[in-house]
């Protein structure tokens, strides 16, 4: 199936992947009776949206909901160093998917 | 995500992750994490993908009270948490010897559970961690006491000096503890703990192995460990406190690795050595 993206198949686009991730985080939000939560490219998990990392736990069960292995959340954050976590933003997990889902089409 | 009905009213938020693609298991490993601001978080985005490529089944959960498991009101002794873990593996059918790891509060619970149960241990790593004894319980009740004291019942001041002093993270990890503590008769349950008698702990001949940050007072414990325990090996690691697991997670984690794999020198773990 073609996606919307034209002749580059099924390849997913960023804003299509932040909508999906502004929707998982507006599901995790509404657990701590927060809806209506602006969430942009550099907003931040930790500072901004006051998640902790068990929160991350269930955005990553999450994406493995929608992306199937393709993406592997855990994987991503584990080469990363604890001021990169404290520091991660919604666009960076945002370009992650969409490079994961871009290499698995390729090969 | 797996909630696991353990009976009782208790649910705990389990998560497992293992080899992938067809590639065999070799080894099944159960962490558990330490008390009040902790959770399986810990283990989740730091050593499991890397145990995980390496074969290994591994068993991640939250304990009572904490991550995304039921917090009940009471029941929060060592025999409770070792209660719990028996209940968990028995429901998800973990039946054989497994590699049993705990941080901190953690490993007394997994050398609890290979205590009772001596025939379901493969190995143990305690990481800033001891057996159940005397000296334990007491530095517990000490800890738990200052928790509750200068913590759960001052909470607004402790919470403005941990913001200015320490960071933002910090001071919503420690109201979290608060809230924990104050909820819960945790603080009170575990100091009162049954704790293991010298033979008790020496019956443990699974091999273990000790882990403890150079600069923390637990340090100490490491030739009393190797002196009662018939198989035991304990690893200092240099400039490093009581948190030595979640600042070099890279490590501590190849440790575990040589030790569940049976390789002779630690293992280099992939991506998070660098810490």
């Amino acid at each position: 199936m073609r996606g919307l993206n034209g002749h580059t198949g099924t390849a997913v686009g960023e804003e299509t992947v932040l909508a999906d991730i502004t929707g998982m985080l507006a599901t995790l939000l509404d657990e701590y009776g927060l809806d209506d939560v602006d969430i942009r490219m550099e907003t931040t998990f930790n500072r901004d949206l006051e998640l902790e990392s068990i929160d991350l736990v269930t955005l990553a069960g999450l994406l493995e909901e929608k992306y199937g292995n393709r993406v592997n959340f855990a994987e991503f954050v584990a080469d990363m160093d604890f001021d990169e976590i404290i520091e991660l933003t919604v666009g960076r997990l945002v370009e992650h998917v969409v490079a994961s889902l871009k290499a698995t089409e390729a090969g | 995500m797996a909630i696991v009905d353990i009976g009782g009213g208790l649910a705990l938020h389990t998560q497992r992750v293992g080899p992938r693609g067809g590639q065999p298991v070799t080894a099944t490993a159960v962490l558990v994490h330490g008390l009040l601001t902790d959770s399986l978080a810990s283990y989740y985005f730091t050593v499991a993908p890397a145990f995980a490529a390496s074969g290994i089944d591994v068993v991640m959960y939250d304990l009572r009270g904490h991550g995304r498991s039921t917090r009940p009101a009471t029941g929060y002794t060592l025999d409770d948490s070792i209660d719990d873990l028996e209940a968990l593996l028995d429901r998800l059918e973990v039946t054989g010897p497994v590699h049993l790891v705990g941080n901190s509060y953690g490993g007394t619970v997994a050398f609890g559970y290979a205590a009772r149960h001596p025939e379901r241990a493969a190995s143990v790593t305690l990481i800033e961690s001891e057996p159940a004894s005397v000296s334990w319980a007491a530095k517990l009740d000490g800890a738990l006491g200052r928790v509750m004291h200068e913590l759960a019942h001052n909470e607004a001041e402790a919470i403005a000096w941990i913001t200015a002093n320490r960071s933002q993270n910090t001071a919503r990890l420690a109201k979290g503890a608060a809230r924990l503590a104050r909820e819960t008769s945790l603080a009170r349950d575990v100091p009162a703990s049954r704790v293991l008698t010298d033979d008790e702990i020496s019956s443990v001949r699974c091999p273990v192995l000790g882990v403890y940050g150079g600069d923390s007072e637990l340090a100490g414990l490491a030739p009393w460990m190797e002196s009662v325990l018939p198989d035991c090996r304990t690893v200092v690691v240099p400039g490093h406190e009581h948190s030595v697991f979640v600042e070099a997670p890279g490590t501590i984690g190849g440790h575990i690795l040589s030790l569940v794999l049976g390789a002779p020198v630690p293992v280099r773990l992939a991506g998070a050595e660098a810490r």
